[in-house]
């Protein structure tokens, strides 16, 4: 024992961990990713047909804001190496030194373990699958596999961060529609205009430069990046018109997403044609801040809808 | 068992982090017994004695 004891107290603290503070765990969860994912997947909740008790909702809600922390702590603890790279994400936990690695993946995966079994046990198991799949997808298909290896990392990816509204309509139904694919699918096709925007810009573009990050503006060069952003802004506008004809939602929606899918076009065409200088990385910031209000303005014009008793579209199919 | 790495603040952030633990925990019970009450609903009150 008397050893062991002397061991334990001739290595530094910091490399035997239990530095990290609560703030530090916090961190951990990104709870600014973890901010959309609430409010997405709560207009999952509130946009599925039938009713949840509102317990039940606030239940399904809490577990899958705790499954995308989850999500959010074992990409910070595989990620370590690139985090400490990146000036954007060198102050994390892990990379700054106040979490180990090993915490960091002990507490990802006791979170992601009761989140799911939250889910599963208290609403329905459909929905915990599909949690547990989402937080698999993020950490095992995009984080350890694609983010390193191609530049469609963040299309493919961006499926992880679409999945929330699809787990809260299956806590309400038990099963997966065509409207929960509907909201499925907006994310989808959102996601990389909006994180090649961000990418684009020169600070951010050196990051994953210096990193080994293989993103679109890296290897493919800038001018592809700008015209990949204008083929899936053109694809996602009428993507964003899908679930008018599901029956989802209603003219008031439709109507507005006519008017917010242009804006969205102009500032994409406008990261299309400004190629140089502080122009162009002024079209691309304004393209980024644009899109993550765009994505807010359109779930919460379904939450408006059905706040409001506005009528919903008769289903064309569904 | 003096011999330790950790100083005073180490423990100060130690006693920090037990303490948030023990909250989610409680907040664990509460969700757990909450939502047995509602998925029983009045058949809550019918107990066979």
């Amino acid at each position: 024992m008397s050893d062991i004891n002397a061991q334990i107290s001739e290595t530094p603290a910091a490399s035997l961990g239990g530095q990290g503070s609560v703030a530090d765990y916090f961190a951990l969860l990104k709870p600014r990713v973890m901010s959309l994912v609430i409010f997405t997947a709560f207009v999952g909740i509130i946009a599925a047909p039938g009713s949840i008790h509102p317990w039940l909702g606030f239940v399904a809600l809490l577990a899958i804001a705790v499954g995308a922390g989850a999500a959010g702590a074992l990409n910070m603890w595989y990620d370590a190496d690139i985090d400490a790279v990146m000036k954007r994400t060198s102050k994390r936990p892990v990379p700054k030194g106040t979490i180990t690695p090993q915490e960091a993946l002990g507490f990802g995966m006791t979170l992601a373990a009761g989140s799911v079994l939250v889910l599963g046990l208290l609403v329905n198991w459909l929905a915990g699958a599909l949690l547990a799949f989402t937080i698999f997808f993020y950490i095992a298909i995009y984080t350890m596999w694609l983010k390193r290896l191609t530049p469609q990392n963040i299309v493919i990816g961006g499926a992880a961060g679409a999945f929330p509204p699809m787990v809260g309509w299956v806590s309400v139904t038990g099963s997966i529609d065509l409207g929960s694919i509907a909201l499925f699918l907006i994310i989808f096709t959102w996601t990389p205009p909006h994180f090649w925007a961000l990418a684009l810009w020169k600070k951010i573009n050196a990051d994953y430069t210096n990193a080994g990050v293989p993103m679109l503006p890296v290897v493919a060069g800038a001018d592809e990046t700008r015209r990949q952003i204008l083929i899936y802004t053109l694809i996602l506008i009428p993507v964003t018109l899908l679930p008018a004809l599901i029956g989802t939602v209603g003219l008031f929606y439709t109507l507005a997403n006519v008017g917010l899918g242009a804006v969205f076009l102009y500032y994409a065409w406008r990261v299309y044609r400004l190629r140089e200088g502080a122009e162009a990385e002024a079209a691309c910031k304004k393209l980024f801040g644009f899109s993550t209000l765009w994505l807010f303005i359109v779930f919460a014009l379904i939450l408006a809808e059905r706040a409001l008793g506005l009528p919903l579209f008769a289903p064309v199919f569904g | 068992m003096t011999n330790t790495p950790f100083g005073p603040e180490d423990m100060a952030r130690r006693k920090k982090r037990a303490i948030a633990l023990a909250l989610v925990l409680g907040g664990l019970v509460v969700l757990f017994f909450v939502t047995t009450l509602v998925r029983l609903g009045s058949a809550v009150a019918e107990r066979s004695f």
